[in-house]
């Protein structure tokens, strides 16, 4: 028998006050400047109670940001996590160059989103002979050359694919990390009960990857709700506002409008948000597999 | 074992000695600072300004002994980012880009309001800037930024270009559209315009609007400010409606919101598009994009056909600014007083293609044909620079972009500059 001791609490005193100094400090302190009217430089600060929510409220800019966020996300859970699922099937077999296809289809995880989103606008380029224009064409489909980025109505989706193609190998490797934890002699003795594929997908591995699910959409969740880096690598919230998301927009008041303390009220009620659907989400789920 | 462990304490105290002698060099560094002599100065520019900054920076080197410089580029969508997180953070620069006048989050204005720039009124060159420039350059009677001179906004254009379609450049707005007419008949882009990059947006109608608004009202600002005039029902109209007719008679790249500020130097340089809406500090930019420089020059940008009318932009171009926290100010106000001398001036101004500020130096000859508007008193300061807040130039941006998208309506637009100008700063 193996005794297991628990390590002492104080063992982790330095991790702690690392965390307390560099994170919880500085956003407790920060969450203040959300009553005030500070411009992030200086030290003019006024107490406004709670005007900056007022404002956000009838804040058209913040609403449609809101929007975005809320189709960005959709997306991004429902698609990356399909994509993610097929792709672990798919490599979850015996075939020879398996390992070879995890790699290929993992890469992107490890590379910079900045960097992603900068071999993106190159393939986004507008140009009729140039990136994914010119392959419509020389595959004949020229009808479909479209202006990726520069077309309010398509902008977003043309940002939603980038992420979901960088993270769907994200989704991927939790999943096979699921699949490689059913056991085998239920799908034996499923078969020889005469289960088809269909079948013993539906009710052996899907309930069974139910652990595997709730953390692909909790983390993608996250991800979609506070999506930034590629956005402001691609296109910077335009043409216009049609790609601007919550974080953007929180970005924008404080750097570019100078207006800190309403960019915090921002901030603090995307976090506020992210939480609460996080919370509602995992008691779902988390019912969902103890059902199963 | 023994051994290696005594080894590797020793290497360990010697880092250690290392790291404390470091301390201690650090020390006398920040120590030294408040004297005026010796030091590194942190300099940091916008991609912009290089060419003359440096130039600058190098010669007042050379000339000063113990002087040295540190000096880094923002490019100049990230200034605003970059520079307002140091300054917030108290870590500031001790030369630092900032912009004329108000209107943006780096603007002197602001800045200065925030208590953030060193007065430097009391340098002999102050006294020299010229009346019409002082609100781009002084906030309270006191002089807070230094800046070369003025930049023209026009057409950059590519003569070959010009001389293939057979065409010269228009002086009239209707002139301007039969020049596009040839040019495309030839297969060649007329305007290029890389409205993906958010400042491009804003030089059409910059380029526009002096003769559609300010010829006839040259106090509009201040009507502004008083709440007496507003954009969606003055001559913007007609500037945006201008704007919008270029791009109906395709006169400019396919999806210019697609396309970036590089891709359509590159246009321009390589003669694939014929001109440019552009400032003349980038004329050196283009130039350098460009396997035969000599066929680039500029013009005037046309918007009306009275040719009286045809008013110029003239900005004072980005400038630099002493930090107020600045350790080293009374080095860095001495090399902002060196810059201030007329020849230091002319250097900085010709690098970056502008007028100087003061005193009459050659000018690069692609300015000619706006030093008569210059002379007549005809030049009106880039818009931005007299905007009450930071917010007016990010929606000016994103309107032009939803514009050229087709996804609102000059009205419409108009109506959201409006609103985001009547904000608090």
């Amino acid at each position: 028998m193996r005794v297991r001791i628990a390590p002492p609490w104080w063992f982790a005193v330095p991790a702690i006050l690392v965390y307390a100094v560099v994170v919880l400090y500085p956003s407790i302190a920060g969450a203040g400047s959300a009553f005030t009217d500070w411009s992030g430089v200086g030290n003019a600060k006024t107490f406004v109670g709670i005007d900056n929510f007022k404002q956000l409220v009838h804040d058209s800019q913040a609403l449609g940001a809101l929007r975005n966020t809320l189709l960005l996300t959709v997306a991004i859970v429902v698609v990356q996590n399909g994509i993610g699922l097929l792709l672990a099937l798919g490599v979850h077999t015996s075939i020879k160059s398996r390992m070879a296809l995890r790699l290929v289809f993992f890469a992107p995880v490890v590379v910079s989103p900045v960097m992603v989103s900068f071999l993106w606008k190159f393939v986004y380029n507008p140009a009729p002979d140039a990136g994914l224009n010119a392959a419509l064409g020389a595959v004949g489909l020229g009808g479909l050359r479209q202006d990726w980025l520069g077309n309010p109505s398509l902008a977003l989706w043309s940002v939603a694919f980038t992420v979901i193609w960088q993270c769907a190998g994200y989704s991927m490797v939790i999943f096979l990390a699921g699949l490689e934890g059913v056991p085998a002699e239920l799908h034996e003795s499923a078969m020889v009960d005469g289960a088809g594929t269909v079948a013993r997908f539906r009710h052996i591995t899907w309930p069974l990857l139910a652990p595997a699910v709730t953390i692909n959409v909790m983390l993608s969740t996250v991800g979609g709700l506070t999506l930034f880096t590629q956005i402001i690598a691609m296109t910077n919230g335009g043409p216009g506002y049609a790609t601007d998301t919550l974080s953007t927009v929180l970005y924008k008041q404080a750097f570019v409008f100078g207006k800190f303390g309403y960019s915090t009220a921002v901030a603090l009620v995307l976090a506020i948000f992210v939480a609460a659907v996080s919370f509602v989400q995992i008691g779902y789920l988390r019912s969902r597999e103890t059902a199963a | 074992m023994a051994l290696d462990q005594s080894v590797s304490r020793r290497r360990l105290l010697q880092l250690m000695g290392g790291a404390a002698a470091v301390g201690t060099l650090a020390a006398c560094g920040g120590g030294s600072g408040s004297s005026s002599s010796g030091g590194t100065l942190r300099v940091i520019g916008v991609g912009d300004q290089e060419a003359g900054l440096r130039k600058v920076l190098d010669a007042y080197k050379s000339s000063h002994s113990g002087f040295d410089f540190n000096l880094s580029f923002a490019p100049a969508d990230q200034v605003q980012t970059a520079l307002r997180t140091q300054l917030g953070g108290g870590n500031a620069p001790d030369v630092h880009v900032v912009y004329p006048g108000n209107g943006s989050a780096m603007s002197m204005a602001q800045l200065a309001k925030a208590g953030l720039l060193a007065d430097l009124s009391d340098q002999s060159w102050t006294q020299k800037i010229p009346a019409g420039f002082k609100g781009a350059f002084q906030s309270d009677g006191k002089t807070y930024i230094y800046s070369p001179g003025s930049s023209m906004l026009g057409a950059i254009y590519n003569k070959k270009a010009f001389a293939t379609a057979g065409v010269e450049p228009p002086t009239t707005w209707s002139e301007l559209l039969s020049v596009c007419e040839k040019l495309k008949a030839k297969g060649i882009v007329p305007i290029a315009l890389g409205a993906q990059t958010p400042w491009i947006t804003q030089l059409i109608p910059y380029a526009l609007v002096p003769g559609t608004v300010y010829a006839k009202t040259p106090d509009f600002d201040d009507k502004m400010l008083a709440g007496q005039a507003s954009f969606a029902d003055s001559g913007w109209v007609d500037a945006m409606n201008k704007y919008l007719e270029l791009q109906k008679k395709g006169f400019f790249n396919d999806n210019p919101n697609g396309t970036t500020y590089e891709q359509a130097t590159s246009m321009v340089a390589t003669g694939k598009a014929a001109m440019a809406v552009q400032v003349s500090a980038v004329l050196s930019a283009f130039r350098a994009a460009s396997q035969t420089p000599d066929d680039l020059s500029m013009f005037p940008f046309p918007a009306t056909d009275v040719a009286a009318d045809n008013w110029i932009p003239a900005g004072v171009v980005v400038g630099i600014a002493v930090s107020a926290k600045s350790k080293k100010s009374d080095q860095a106000k001495s090399f902002l007083d060196y810059c201030g001398q007329q020849e230091n001036l002319n250097t900085w101004a010709e690098a970056v293609s502008c007028v100087p500020l003061y005193g009459d130096a050659k000018v690069d000859p692609a300015l000619n044909l706006f030093l008569p508007a210059l002379k007549a008193n005809k030049a009106v300061p880039f818009m931005d620079q007299r905007w009450p807040n930071a917010e007016v130039q990010p929606t000016h941006f994103a309107v032009v972009q939803e514009l050229l998208g087709g996804k609102t309506t000059v009205d419409a637009a108009l109506k959201k500059m409006d609103e985001a100008y009547r904000k608090k700063a």
